[in-house]
Parts: C-alpha cells; structure tokens; sequence
C-alpha cells in the first residue's frame, strides 16, 4: 500500500456527505453547536479561574474591620499604629473606601482613597498614585466605570451626591487598569480626602485597616493577636478570604457542569443514533463496494474520511465560533451568570486565556468518537457476506 | 477453468423456512466458454454467480476458480478475487445513481490508490468499447435503462477481468437494445474472457457466439 493520500477516496467521501448535504448539514450543524457550546464553557471556566487567582493573589492577608452587633462600622485610625507595634506585622494600613450607588444606571462604584505618600497596599495602586493629581479634585477609574459614566454624559467629571444631598464634583484624570480586569473595573480612585467627603467619614476614621505580614506562617498568629487586642473587631485572613471566593465560583462551576454534561448527552445522544444503525441505501451501497472489490478496510477507510471531515469541519467551526462569542462578543448571556459571581453589575471582559489543554480535551471528546461512532455500524455491515447486504 | 463441486445452497430465511436454492450441481466452464444459464425465475441462476464471484458462500461443497477456492477465500480475500478476476453486471445493476457514470465506473478501482494516469487510461478505454463517452459527466439516475446498463458493463470491465458474469442482462431492454447487448457480448468473446449469461431471454438460446446452454430447474441441473 502506497502512503500517499489516496484522493480517489477522498473524493468519494466528499461526495458521499453532499449526496446526502441534509443529512450532513445537520450533523454538522449540531456536532458544531454542541463543540462550541463546549469550549464556550471550558474558555469561560478557565479565564474565571485565572481572574480568581490573580485576585485571591492581591487580596491583603488580614483585613481588620470594627464590629458592633453583627454589623460592620468604620474603625479608629490609631488602630492602625497599635497593630504596627506587634511584632511581625510589617505595615497596616488604614483603608478610606465604600460602595458609590449611581442611581441613574443602578451600578455600585467601588469608590477607594489612597494618599500620595503612603505604602500603597497594591501594585496596582502604587501606579494610579503616580498619575493621580492630588492638588486638583480628580479620580482614575476603572474602564467599566468610565463606560457607565460616558453612557450617562459624564465625558470629563462626575457629579457625587454626598449623604447631605450637596453635589461633589469630580474630574475624570484618567483610566485605571488593575492586576485583574474583575477588580477593577468597577474601581474609582481618588485622594482619601474626596472619598471622606462624599461617604462624611471623619477624620480619625477609616473603612477598615489592611495588615501586611513579612512571614506567612505567622499570618494566624499576628490575627489572633488583633483580635486578643480589639475584641470587638473582625479579622480576616486571606485564606477565608479564599474559601469564601472559591465558595462562590464552585457553586458557579456547578452550574457550568450541568451544561457540560447537558452537551454532553446531547453529543451522545446523536452518537447513539448513528451508531444504532444505517439506512437502508447506506448498507445496499457498502454491499455493492464489496461486490466489486473493496475490502472491509477499504469502506472503512472511506467512512473514516466521512467522520473525519465532518467532525474535524464542526470542531474548528465549533472552537472559532467559541473564540468569537467569549472573547469578541465577550459572551453574551453566559456572561449573566458570572455578574453575580463578581458582585457588581458593571459587565467585565473575561481575560484571554489560551489552553492548548482544552482545545485537546474538546477534540478528543468529539473528533474520535465521531468517527468511530460512524465506522462501528459499517463495520458490522461490511463484514457480512457482499449478497445478503445488497438484496 | 471454473469448477462446481457437489454445491448446496440452503438459504435460512427464517427457522422454519429454509430454501434449498442449489441442491448438489457439478459444473465446469472452461476457460474462454460462452455458457448461458438458463431456467425459470427462482430456479438459483443469479445464486450460482454469487457463489462463482465469493459473493456468497456455498452451504456444502466447493467453487474453484481458476487457481483460487472461492468458497473458501477469507473474506479480504474474496474481495481481492473479485477485484482482480470478475466483472459483474448485476441484474439491477447496482449502480450508485447519485454519482455521474465515469465515477461509478472507476468505483472498483478507487481503492487501489493507483496514479490518475493510469485510471483515467483505463476509464477512456471502457467509455470507448462500450459506447458511453458521452454521457460520462451524468448522474446515473438521469441516464436511460439501456445506458445504465452500459455504465454497469463499463464498470465490470474497468479492471479487464477473465471473467464475465450478467445476471438476466436484457431483463430491462426492449428488443433493439438487447442486439445491442448481444454485441457488446461478442466483443468480450473475441478478447478471450469467460462468459456466463444467467437468462430466461430466448434471445441468447440459439445464439451462435453462445458455446453451451445448461438448464437449470429447482435448483437442479437439467
Ligand atoms: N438471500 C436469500 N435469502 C433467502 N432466500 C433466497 C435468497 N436468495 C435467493 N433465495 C431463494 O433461492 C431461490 C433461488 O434464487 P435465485 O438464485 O435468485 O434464482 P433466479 O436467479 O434463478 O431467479 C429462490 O427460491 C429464492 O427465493
Ligand atoms: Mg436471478
């Protein structure tokens, strides 16, 4: 047997699909919805879970709130230089920040305060620091931000209504960009002056206090001594932090099994009857190729090229498709269900993540037992005897 | 040469319905013989081909053909003997009416993965001899009874078998056509191949290119 394609063949297996381009085009149109369907998910999951990483990874390792009945009021500044004194703690941080309701697109703004010359507790603060005018009244914000407030005609400030109905006006100096899209899109930044004049916060207070530990192994030590100190606070360490987020994304990737697993069925469900058997006109032409001499692994070969082409046409049109819907079009309607994994109903852009892992995953899920599901039935067909199959 | 030996052929319908096609014949063709295989409808005339061509297998007994035992060859090699040795013009044809002609006839040939040289030489020869280069391009389907039938010996011929079988090959053709038919056959004759007619066209009972007739009745050989 010569190794060379044998075009022959090939053509005859082209051929084959468009004699029955009904057929053909509604497997293909199914395998390919089912593909996309696939990845769409595998690509959503993934870039979630890289968005989740990186902000689990720039969470503070211990942040301390004041709590009286259950509820959470701001806390003293001078806290901050008491839990400097325990050893270990390498800086806390007191945090001037709170949720800003724009009424006029019902969105929550995460409105934050930072001062020119302190430690910033993120990177990506330490940037917005440099390019924030401290002098002038101006904020950075975050990209979702500045869409919402662009949408309601605020091009180059913002009007802040502060809790006495007064309005606070605030130029827009710029846009903000954070370690990940999910944190900060829905981010404005500004001098903690500003923020303590829209929320009327006094000046020996803070939201909460951001406590940075040179040695993680002491992190749970350093927490309980907080809380031995202020009994009436609520500390909170990263890794609750990260128990809490991980909480809310497996409910979320409960929700994405099912759809995993309703595809899934689907594909199966097609699988189940291709396999279960040919029509009528399929066998009579297996048996009349052995008639005139192909062999069983000839017409094998043949419906080897039918599942082929067909199954690997849907699986690229399927993965496309699926680039295009979640990364251009940034996934409209799936994207619903993450707004409420992320708290916030200004609308984020999931991350590019590119998998070569799940790429391959969706192929072997689909290419091979495609096209195995198409030669079982003419294997069995083309192994009985040439004059039984053709009368 | 072909040899039948001892050949019974018991289909099991179901069972309680056994149907004994062949019941014990002995036949040999020789080689280059025009042999027509006459009886009436259901008397095993298109059974003997299938077993002469490994189609099917006898249910006791022995088909030689030349230096191969048909009956007896596994099933890839059944194909291989079909491919390099006969040429089948089935009574329906069996033709794939939703390809044009030229590609039903190259069929036997596409899995041999051969240069297009070489089968479209092969294709030009058979669409000359059997007066079909006209229609080459057309599906089937669209193609008249008479023509189709032309695709089909076209097709049996592609390889340049030894060995010719046509089940009741006028069946389907009135009686121009049939001269038609009886033509082509003497042309095969001239190039030397082995023939055999299963019919019950009186057509081919005095014909004088035709060598034997044998009588088949019930599956038992007059
Ligand atoms: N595949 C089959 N299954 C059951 N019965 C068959 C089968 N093929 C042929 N027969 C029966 O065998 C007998 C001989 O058939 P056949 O060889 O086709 O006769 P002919 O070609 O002379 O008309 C008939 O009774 C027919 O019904
Ligand atoms: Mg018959």
């Amino acid at each position: 047997m010569r190794a060379k394609i044998n075009i022959y063949l090939l053509e005859y297996a082209i051929n084959s699909l468009f004699r029955q381009k009904y057929k053909s085009f509604f497997i293909a149109a199914v395998l390919t919805a089912i593909i996309f369907l696939l990845t769409s998910v595998f690509f959503i999951t993934n870039s979630i879970k890289h968005e989740l990483q990186s902000t689990v990874d720039s969470l503070p390792e211990i942040v301390v709130q004041k709590i009286n009945g259950g509820r959470h009021y701001d806390i003293d500044i001078s806290v901050a230089d008491d839990i400097l004194e325990i050893t270990g703690v390498e800086s806390a941080v007191a945090r001037v920040w709170g949720y800003y309701y724009f009424e006029n697109a019902g969105v929550n703004f995460s409105v934050v305060g930072i001062d020119e010359y302190e430690e910033q507790y993120k990177n990506s603060f330490a940037f917005v620091a440099k390019t924030l005018d401290f002098n002038k009244q101006s904020m950075v914000v975050g990209e979702g931000v500045k869409r919402i407030m662009n949408n309601n005609y605020y091009k180059e400030y913002f009007n802040f209504i502060k809790p006495d109905g007064t309005l606070k006006r605030v130029d827009i100096g710029g846009v903000f960009s954070g370690d990940t899209e999910l944190e900060s899109n829905d981010v404005i930044v500004m001098s903690k002056e500003s923020v303590r004049e829209i929320f009327n916060m006094p000046e020996a207070k803070a939201t909460d206090i951001v406590v940075r530990v040179a040695n993680k192994d002491e992190i749970a030590t350093v927490a309980s001594k907080i809380k031995l100190l202020y009994p009436d606070s609520r500390v909170i360490t990263k890794d609750d932090l990260k128990i809490s987020y991980q909480n809310i994304f497996d409910y979320k990737s409960g929700i994405f099994l099912a759809l995993f697993v309703i595809s899934l069925f689907t594909f199966f469900i097609i699988i189940y009857d291709k396999a279960s058997g040919l029509s009528s006109e399929e066998k009579r032409e297996i048996g009349v190729l052995k008639a005139i001499g192909w062999r069983v692994d000839d017409v094998l070969k043949e419906k080897f090229y039918e599942g082929f082409i067909i199954s690997f046409f849907s699986y690229l049109s399927g993965v496309i498709l699926a680039l295009l819907f979640v990364y251009i079009f940034k996934a409209p309607l799936l994207q619903n269900i993450f707004t409420g994994y992320s708290q916030l109903k200004t609308s984020f852009t999931l991350p590019f993540v590119f998998d070569m892992q799940t790429l391959a995953l969706v192929f072997f899920l689909s290419v091979p037992i495609y096209i195995a599901a198409t030669i079982i039935p003419s294997y069995r067909c083309a192994t009985l005897e040439a004059d039984e199959v053709m009368r | 040469m072909i040899e039948l030996k001892n050949i019974t052929k018991i289909y099991e319908v179901n069972k309680n319905n056994m149907v004994t096609a062949l019941n014990n014949i002995n036949l040999t063709i020789k080689e280059g013989e025009l042999v027509v295989l006459k009886g009436a409808s259901g008397s095993g005339k298109s059974t003997i081909l299938s077993l002469i061509a490994a189609i099917s297998k006898p249910t006791s007994g022995e088909v030689i053909v030349g230096t191969n035992r048909a009956s007896k060859l596994p099933d890839n090699f059944a194909s291989d003997f079909r491919r390099d040795n006969i040429g089948f013009v089935f009574q329906k044809y069996n033709l794939i009416p939703t390809l044009s002609a030229k590609d039903n006839i190259i069929l036997p040939l596409v899995p041999l993965n051969l240069d297009v040289k070489e089968i479209e030489d092969k294709l030009e020869m058979v669409l000359r001899m059997f007066h079909i280069e006209h229609k080459a391009n057309q599906l089937v389907k669209n193609l008249s009874g008479g023509e189709q039938q032309r695709v089909a010996i076209a097709r049996a011929n592609i390889n340049n078998p030894k060995i010719i079988l046509a089940d009741e090959p006028t069946a389907n053709l009135d009686e121009k056509l049939s001269l038609h038919f009886i033509e082509m056959l003497k042309e095969l004759k001239r190039d030397g191949k082995t023939i055999i007619v299963a019919t019950h066209d009186p057509l081919f009972f005095d014909l004088d290119i035709v060598d034997r007739v044998v009588e088949i009745h019930q599956g038992v050989l007059a």
